[in-house]
């Protein structure tokens, strides 16, 4: 089945970020010129009957998530992009922002009139300095040419949109930390409720979504809510991007339908295993989901399959493993990145994610004892459910079913007081220095 | 009011709409643990130690950050909630140092209570603990002029940070850094320079932040007194309670060990101002009068003789000979600190009356302090101008405050006539130290020097160039050594009791003015401070309350536990459940009945 790309289809084409390319070979500022002719609770509808879920990982239907917003009170309402692209082993918002910046600003603007704001804040990732200025310069030219601004296309409807780049922290990416960030505060998560629809940015009604599921929104206008969802599963719709990651010919970001399987992602999109060696392992959404085993590989990667297959597919970010991972490795890398990030407000998650790491760095070097691999779980447990927000449950899950599915591992380590397995690549690419 | 019932372990509890589910358990007794939370500063919900399972909800929630609604069905023992609770208990205890022998917060410390009540045996933690500034007292690094801080200790529960931002209105404290390290921190080590920064060691539910004035001093177990009283260094009022050290009279420091506020929603929330609490010091200080005190031992030749320490039957008879001369001339006059309580003022305005008639409250002048206090604008907590307690009570009295508590008091009046002549002999009351509390008045010294006074009566608590220049030094004592009441800004009579019993020979101050009375032959009826509020709240409309007012003394350990740390009050209030209940307690006005003041029964002697 042939897909054609929707998202990503000029990406490679030089120039493609510009106003002009958009206008000319991607039918740019269609979709808004349209959409200013509905009532935004239509365009609400239409975004509900596509079936269009939340791109940034919990895949939260976003015609609800608009719906949502406060409609009757005096106070603005705000469009939050969240571009604070951080997940271990996602990619796809840096692309769409790079290659293509006037899809997304179209978006956060028919997003802004459907829920009544007047202001769109793009949280831009700490790292991403180089996307910040292309991004600002095409906001210029949007706003040069009409499509933001005072009295957009003649409709009287005003929308600004601007760039806030963040700080480079993980936590950011969370929807409360990111407002609390662009707030000018620590990034750190909000108690909910209340939600952002109801008090947001600035104690305003905020629709925080993430880039791609934004840069969907000119497209559902354009193209109608069927198109939409016929492409891929029932419940998982449209056009995704798939990040993927390690040991691929190609690494890179893939667009398809969420039809397509995992097999099919990584051994034709993805070209297959380096070196034709055997796949151990796949994360399928970004660092903070449970494994998968090769024998899963058939899932089709929608929110729906692979979370049947006992995993999520998060920001769909493919992490893919050979046999020459070591999985205690795998944990106490992830592990590494976790307690670095921790925002540190909840307890259970700035304390176990240092513990957590300091077991696993010990059982790695083979000092570990057999009473550390249950001191492994039980922490976990007691991180996992027990914080604000999900960073916690992310922090815990790579010792979960790195556990779950690798408990002999972790045994040999015990045991040999070593790896046992083959570590050759790992000494070519060393990923963090031990402190 | 709205009200909400649900059901906690299986026990309908009502509250107020609004309220939630860890304030509901905290009335109707039942333990749930809590750090971040307080009541008086808003809610983090990040410790995470109040969880509790709530029916038809996926995951175990915070108490602290859940409105209570009908129906509700919450379990605080459920086996989730327990084992959920432990594991938190033992996130905290992996990197706190176990120090409790040397911290100051030892044997007070929430940390210690709810960890031995809900934490785990032991922990299974065998890494070495984070270690901020150092090990041991090196950890201790200096956190503005009042504070100390211990980073090792810390927990993060941000209640200092929050209380600055919203209590204080100046964000001082944040936290820096990320996860495992962050820490508390102020803009460049500065420290915290606040007003109201003794607070900050209240909040601290371990011994991260102390006070340096209290750090070292003492232990909860070497105070087995707290009496609650009322600060009367500012027109507020703040209630507070004082904390009494265990010592041998003879040895060195003293007994008054700090003072802490008292909640009362009304007056002072949570809170005090530095001032109250540290500014405590000079009442066992060297500069204390504790005898009375005269020049020479003949007649008025003596001006030149030195002052003396005497006894107070042999000050009494010469008092009121110098007294009644200088009355024969008519140039008599008072000037009373408003510090003075009511039963001081109302016994002064007696005998007043009786000595000098109807030109009696015209010769008697009160005086007072009045400082503006730094404070950010967008302060909770305001410090008021005013330093003196009872400027609206000496109003009601009917003496003549001015402007009352907008400014400071106008004494310029009295000065012009003392340094004319007119006022030949002056009888000052100043119960208030260190350095008192009337302002600048060298000019009275120096009209008793340069002769134009020819008469100098001070009672006093501490030495001052004014006692330095009196004829006649009489001790009195400070409010922490006296049962009386004084009226604050807002015109609440509050009461504020004693604590420690005055040094030496000083009296109470009401007490010296019946002695002079009687001495010259004035019928003032009084023999105790109860028998003076009897009177003035017969006597003064809108004080019928007066002499209902509960006056507290040093109660012992299980009972201060649970009344007299304002910040943790609610949690002894459940923690102690079987120890005798003391509701009310700190309650001293509103709705009291009336109530005997309590005191320890003789036993008759075989």
């Amino acid at each position: 089945m042939a897909y054609e790309p929707v998202l990503t289809k000029f990406v490679n084409e030089p120039n493609s970020y510009t106003l002009d390319f958009y206008l000319k070979h991607q039918r740019g500022y269609e979709g808004l010129r349209k959409a200013l002719t509905l009532q935004p609770n239509d365009l609400i509808e239409q975004v509900k009957a596509s079936g269009l879920r939340g791109r940034g990982g919990a895949g939260f239907p976003t015609g609800m998530k608009w719906q949502f917003v406060l409609k009757d009170t005096p106070k603005p309402k705000y469009i939050c992009c969240n571009a604070d692209e951080s997940e271990p082993g996602t990619f796809k918002d840096h692309v769409l922002m790079e290659r293509n910046p006037h899809l997304l600003i179209e978006g956060c603007a028919i997003s802004c009139y459907a829920i009544g704001a007047k202001v769109a804040y793009i949280y831009i990732r700490g790292e991403f300095f180089h996307v910040q200025e292309i991004l600002e310069a095409e906001i210029d030219k949007a706003y040069k040419a009409g499509y933001l601004g005072k009295n957009i296309l003649g409709s009287g409807f005003d929308c600004d949109v601007y760039v806030h780049r963040g700080a480079g922290a993980y936590e950011a990416g969370e929807e409360t930390a990111l407002i609390e960030s662009l707030e000018g505060k620590r990034a750190q998560p909000r108690i909910k409720p209340p939600f952002p629809a109801v008090a947001g940015l600035y104690q305003c009604p905020t629709a925080v979504n993430n880039v791609e599921t934004l840069c969907n929104v000119p497209l559902i206008v354009m193209n109608g809510a069927e198109w939409f969802s016929s492409i891929g599963p029932e419940k998982n719709g449209g056009p995704k991007l798939f990040c993927i990651s390690g040991h691929v010919k190609r690494p890179g970001v893939y667009e398809a339908s969420m039809h397509t399987t995992l097999r099919e992602l990584i051994y034709e999109q993805a070209g297959g295993m380096i070196d034709e060696r055997p796949l151990k392992a796949v994360i399928p959404g970004g660092s903070s989901v449970p494994i998968l085993l090769p024998e899963q590989l058939d899932t089709p990667a929608s929110f729906d399959h692979i979370q049947k297959a006992g995993s999520l597919l998060g920001s769909a970010g493919l992490i893919v493993m050979n046999d020459s991972v070591c999985m205690v490795w795998l944990a106490m890398n992830l592990l590494h990145f976790y307690r670095h990030e921790s925002c540190g407000k909840c307890t259970p998650c700035r304390e176990g994610s240092d513990w957590l790491f300091k077991l696993l760095r010990r059982v790695e070097a083979g000092e570990g004892q057999p009473k550390d691999l249950d001191l492994l779980f039980g922490v976990s447990n007691n991180i996992v459910g027990k914080t604000l927000c999900a960073f916690g449950d992310a922090a815990a899950t790579p010792v979960l079913t790195t556990m779950k599915l690798f408990r002999h591992e972790y045994e040999a380590h015990v045991r040999e007081g070593r790896c046992t397995l083959p570590a050759s690549w790992r000494a070519e690419h060393p990923i963090f220095a031990a402190h | 009011m709205d009200s909400v019932t649900l059901t906690i372990d299986g026990r309908p509890v009502t509250v107020a709409k609004g309220k939630t589910v860890l304030q509901a358990a905290i009335e109707s007794g039942i333990s749930v643990p809590y750090y971040c939370y307080h009541p008086g500063i808003s809610i983090d919900g990040s410790c995470r130690v109040c969880v509790v399972k709530i029916e038809k909800m996926p995951k175990l929630q915070t108490s602290c950050s859940t409105l209570c609604a009908d129906g509700m069905v919450v379990s605080t023992r459920d086996r989730d909630v327990v084992e959920a609770r432990a594991g938190v208990f033992e996130f905290l205890l992996i990197n706190h140092p176990l120090d409790c022998p040397v911290c100051d917060k030892g044997g007070e410390c929430p940390l210690q209570d709810f960890s031995y009540t809900f934490g785990p045996a032991e922990s299974r933690m065998d890494f070495p603990r984070r270690v901020f500034d150092g090990e041991g007292v090196k950890a201790d690094v200096d956190f503005g002029p009042t504070l100390m801080l211990n980073r090792n200790r810390c927990i993060l529960c941000t209640r200092c940070v929050r209380f600055m931002k919203e209590i204080d209105g100046d964000a001082q404290i944040g936290i820096v850094d990320r996860g495992y390290g962050s820490e508390i921190a102020t803009f460049q080590e500065q420290g915290v320079h606040s007003l109201i920064s003794g607070n900050l060691m209240d909040v601290c539910p371990v011994g991260a932040i102390l006070t340096k004035d209290y750090r070292f001093k003492s232990r909860p177990w070497d105070n087995p007194g707290v009496v609650d009283t009322i600060c009367t260094l500012c027109s507020k009022g703040c209630n507070t309670s004082a904390w009494l050290k265990a010592k041998p009279e003879w040895a060195r420091g003293s007994r008054l060990i700090r003072m802490t506020p008292r909640y009362n929603p009304d007056v002072n929330g949570y809170w005090m101002c530095d001032i109250g609490r540290f500014n405590y010091h000079w009442i066992e200080g060297e500069n204390r009068l504790r005898r009375p005190m005269m020049r020479g031992s003949a007649g008025s030749a003596a001006q030149a003789a030195p002052l003396e320490a005497s006894a107070w039957h042999d000050v009494q008879p010469r008092l009121r000979d110098r007294l009644q001369e200088a009355g024969s001339g008519g140039a008599f006059h008072f000037l009373a600190s408003a510090h003075a309580s009511m039963e001081e003022l109302f016994v002064l305005k007696q005998l007043a009356e009786a000595l000098l008639g109807g030109d009696a409250m015209k010769s008697v002048s009160i005086g007072w302090e009045a400082t503006e206090k730094p404070q950010p604008a967008t302060t909770k907590f305001k410090v008021p101008v005013t330093d003196a307690p009872n400027v609206n009570g000496a109003r009601d009295l009917g003496f003549a405050v001015g402007r009352g508590n907008e400014g400071p008091a106008d004494l310029s009046g009295l000065r012009k006539a003392v340094e004319a002549g007119t006022v030949k002999a002056l009888y000052v009351i100043d119960p208030a130290g260190p350095k008192g509390s009337l302002g600048d008045i060298s000019w009275i010294a120096a009209a008793r020097r340069s002769g134009a006074l020819s008469l100098l009566v001070v009672q006093a608590v501490v030495t001052s160039e004014l006692t330095e220049a009196a004829d006649f030094v009489l001790p009195g004592s400070a409010w922490v050594e006296k049962d009386a009441i004084y009226t604050n800004d807002q015109g609440r009579v509050q009461a504020a009791s004693r604590a420690i019993a005055p040094p030496g020979e000083a009296l109470e101050d009401w007490q010296i003015l019946v002695n002079v009375g009687r001495s010259l032959g004035v019928a003032l009826p009084y023999e105790s401070s109860g028998d003076v509020r009897r009177a003035l709240a017969a006597a003064m409309t809108g004080y019928s309350e007066a002499e209902r007012l509960a006056f507290m003394r040093p109660v012992p350990a299980s009972t201060w536990m649970q009344a007299s740390n304002p910040s943790e009050r609610w949690k002894w209030d459940f923690l102690f459940q079987d120890l005798p209940p003391t509701k009310g307690h700190n309650v001293q006005m509103e709705g009291l009945p009336a109530q005997a003041t309590p005191f320890i029964p003789l036993k008759p002697v075989q």
